[in-house]
């Protein structure tokens, strides 16, 4: 009895495997940061965005996964949304809920400087989040 | 003469369909692992010039945020009745002009409380624009 296993499909599989892991990793990776989004009634489902600002539950900025600073936000966004038309120039604003005013508003005043159109990511406020 | 048979037992999977299911594999995934979209609350924003109209901006609501209050035009309100007495207000306004709404808030009011404030002025119909205090170093001789 002689078993053995195909290899002439390793290829196949090396090749498949790599297609996989370059469809599921994103070039503007910002999963790695910790923020808990806050809640709202009211939310909708956004279309694809061209830029994410998070600003995290240390309060450090990021624009796309990099740290950034609030100064030179402005400019990295500009650079980011190109000459996109309007209603294509979607940057997601993902902040820590208990982010002060004196962290987030600035960075609302430089992502509108920049053109870009601003969307707050939230959590739908669900029974068991009210409690 | 007798001849012995020599059996060979091979137990291999069919190779010829490994294609197939690669190619399978793949549509699978990329069907399963569609990006997820992200749930939010869109928002405009007027962009903000630093010599405004004083006359028009006189005759627009103001809402003040601090951590634990909110006034409009001065006059405090619970988060009860904040919705509804800024709808009353802003019913009367029919001018796009006259809808902006001006939101004034603490350096420490949170996030999730400004959330739920602008959220409700939207919903009555209102345009945010936030009013932020500046610094500016004057140097004198």
């Amino acid at each position: 009895m002689k078993c053995e296993v195909p290899s002439m499909a390793m290829g196949d599989i090396a090749f498949n495997l790599l297609v996989f892991f370059v469809i599921l990793a994103k070039a503007q990776d910002d999963s790695h940061l910790q923020w808990q989004p806050a809640t709202t009634a009211k939310i909708e489902i956004v279309g694809h965005p061209k830029a994410s600002v998070v600003i995290d539950r240390e309060n450090k900025l990021y624009l796309n996964g990099n740290e950034t600073a609030v100064s030179s936000l402005a400019a990295g966004l500009q650079e980011h949304l190109g000459n996109s038309p309007a209603g294509d120039r979607t940057v997601l604003f993902k902040v820590h809920k208990d982010t002060l005013a004196q962290r987030f508003e600035p960075v609302i005043e430089a992502i509108s400087e920049a053109g870009g159109d601003l969307v707050h990511v939230l959590e739908e406020k669900t029974p068991e989040t009210k409690k | 003469m007798k001849f012995r048979r020599q059996t060979k037992l091979l137990a291999e999977p069919p190779s010829v369909a490994t294609g197939d299911i690669a190619f399978n594999l793949i549509v699978f995934f990329l069907v399963c692992a569609s990006v997820a979209p992200e749930n939010g609350r869109k928002q405009s924003i007027p962009k903000s010039d630093s010599k405004t109209d004083q006359q028009q901006q006189s005759k627009n609501i103001e809402v003040s945020l601090t951590r634990a209050t909110v006034s409009i035009n001065g006059n405090p309100h619970s988060e009860k009745t904040f919705p509804q007495q800024l709808r009353s207000q802003l019913s009367t306004r029919t001018r796009p002009e006259d809808k902006i709404v001006v939101v004034k808030s603490s350096k420490d009011t949170p996030y999730d409380v400004w959330i739920r404030v602008t959220g409700y002025i939207e919903e009555a119909g209102g345009v945010i624009t936030i009013q932020r205090e500046e610094e500016r170093t004057i140097v004198t001789d």
